[in-house]
């Protein structure tokens, strides 16, 4: 690792990563505060929740929970989280070396005197930090928000810090993929394409699966791997993660191995 | 004119890609069909439910052992999909020529840059038109087999009107900020989040009842399948809704583009 590279990597990602994690906040402030009314009137919002389709339910992974539990409502503020944590961590995926050629920065970068194997180390790294302040909101938004917000009603800590500790793995699952699949095609032109499409396109194979209660589905997308209902219900992970961390240790070592390979364009 | 076919070119790949993800869904959606098509035990449980229960809370609609119900349901992922397109093509049609700086060298040709936008925003039309096409054609054939009723076509050129105007006020959206936005590499990513808030907004808007002041700021609860299913039309209030968005948006595209200090 090199600590120019790391700093100034961080420094350009500061910006992102403050405004991402602010959205988090955001967010969960927003589904929570509707909570105590939501509770309130919890034989109510049963009725209301029978009016829906049961597919409907299903596809939003409302079937399986109770919303007027302090966790079974936080699982749906987690799953917004999970969203935008995944288009977040794809964004810096995609983005971490491609930007470099496509801003015309590669062989300036290249030409200084560290190996490429430092460049990506340090850059990946920046990258880590990045997130993992954003995961770190994510945490102290929860715990503060749900303590606000529960009026009093019980819940388990201990499920809510073993949803949480899925936060990490979920992030690098999309930034090692992200990266990964930004070395092997040619050029990105634009990160957001790409990164809309492997996070949203990964969020409705979930959703998508959910609805048709297919299982199959459920072994390529990590929403299904960090599904919060299941580790709500059951109190542990899904076996299924193993998959994510497979996933993850390949797209690391892929990366690296294709990035010492690549062809790097100069500029003129 | 030749604008106009350079973008259609330019954009052609995206197009096959996003159409191939379409495509892709439809197939995966109906071959999960085929093992819902008459299931005994789904048909067991709707049949043990008080069909005054069914009618009221719109049920009929989302019968999934009917080819009808299942397109219901998969109405709000086509509707995620194409927009997710849409809102894309929208900003970086745009923003493009900023980020390859390009835009420099097309600003220098004869044309004004409202002739500029127009051709980009009509080769963008052109793609939403294609990808709801491919979408519609994909669909047609796939569920063919099923030998659906008349109802069902019905429906299904019913939900693709719906989502060509849902795609038409994200491509409007982001054709906006496109332009509006000053810092070419921000519009993206606003754009994101606008589909993410307006996505969450409506499944928010379908948890709470009372809510339907809400509806008006999610173009995903403009058109609710069961609906269009039950009373086979398009709610116009909400067509007439999207019709001054996606006006207002446009306008506003072409008043900030022409004045706009751009990136060189």
């Amino acid at each position: 690792m090199t600590v120019n590279i790391y700093k100034h990597e961080f420094k350009m990602l500061s910006n992102s990563v403050i405004t991402w994690s602010l959205a988090l906040s955001m967010i969960i402030f927003l589904v929570m505060s509707i909570f105590s009314g939501f509770a309130e009137s919890a034989k109510m919002l049963n009725e209301a929740l029978t009016n829906f389709p049961k597919e409907l339910l299903m596809a939003f992974g409302l079937d399986k929970i109770d919303l007027s539990s302090v966790l079974g409502f936080y699982s749906l503020a987690f799953l917004f989280c999970q969203v935008c944590l995944a288009i977040q961590a794809a964004n810096y995926g995609f983005s971490l070396v491609s930007v470099e050629e496509r801003d015309m920065t590669a062989d300036f970068l290249l030409a200084k005197p560290v190996s490429r194997t430092k460049i990506l180390t340090s850059k990946f790294l920046a990258a880590l930090t990045g997130l993992t302040i954003t995961n770190l909101v994510v945490w102290i938004s929860s715990f503060a928000f749900i303590q606000l917000y529960r009026d009093g009603r019980p819940y388990d800590p201990k499920t809510l810090l073993l949803l949480l500790g899925t936060i990490l793995a979920f992030q690098l699952f999309f930034l090692t993929v992200g990266l990964l699949v930004s070395l092997i095609v040619r050029r990105v032109r634009s990160v957001t394409p790409y990164s809309m499409a492997l996070a949203f396109g990964m969020y409705v194979l979930s959703a998508f699966g959910g609805m048709l209660g297919e299982d199959k589905l459920d072994i390529i997308t990590p929403f299904k791997h960090f599904e919060p209902n299941y580790i709500i219900s059951n109190a542990t992970y899904d076996p299924l993660q193993l998959v994510s961390v497979a996933v993850i240790i390949l797209s690391i070592a892929g990366s690296y191995v294709l990035y010492l390979r690549r062809d790097i364009h100069s500029v003129v | 004119m030749n604008i106009f076919f350079r973008e259609l070119k330019a954009n052609f790949r995206s197009l096959l890609i996003w159409g191939g993800i379409a495509v892709l869904f439809v197939f995966i959606g109906m071959s999960k069909f085929s093992a819902y098509e008459g299931n005994p035990e789904l048909l067991a449980i709707l049949d043990s439910l008080p069909p005054a229960m069914l009618a009221a809370f719109q049920m009929g609609a989302f019968n999934l052992t009917t080819i009808t119900g299942f397109l219901g349901v998969m109405f709000n992922y086509f509707a995620i999909i194409l927009s997710v397109a849409a809102v894309l093509w929208g900003t970086d049609i745009i923003t493009k020529e900023e980020r390859d700086k390009t835009v420099e060298f097309s600003l220098t040709m004869p044309v004004s840059r409202g002739k500029l936008i127009t051709a980009k925003i009509l080769a963008a039309v052109v793609n939403c038109v294609g990808l709801t096409v491919i979408t519609w054609v994909a669909l047609m054939l796939s569920s063919r087999s099923y030998q659906p009723d008349a109802k069902y076509y019905a429906f299904l050129n019913l939900i693709f009107v719906a989502l060509f105007l849902i795609q038409l006020i994200f491509l409007a959206a982001g054709i906006f900020l496109g332009c509006a936005m000053k810092q070419h590499k921000r519009a993206s990513s606003v754009a994101v989040s606008i589909l993410l808030v307006t996505f969450f907004i409506s499944i928010i808007a379908g948890l709470k009842e009372d809510s339907d002041f809400l509806e008006y700021f999610s173009p995903f609860m403009y058109f609710s399948a069961a609906e269009l299913l039950q009373k086979s039309t398009i709610n116009l209030a909400y067509v007439w809704l999207s019709v001054g968005i996606i006006a207002v948006l446009i306008a506003g595209a072409y008043v900030t583009y022409s004045r706009r200090d751009l990136y060189i």
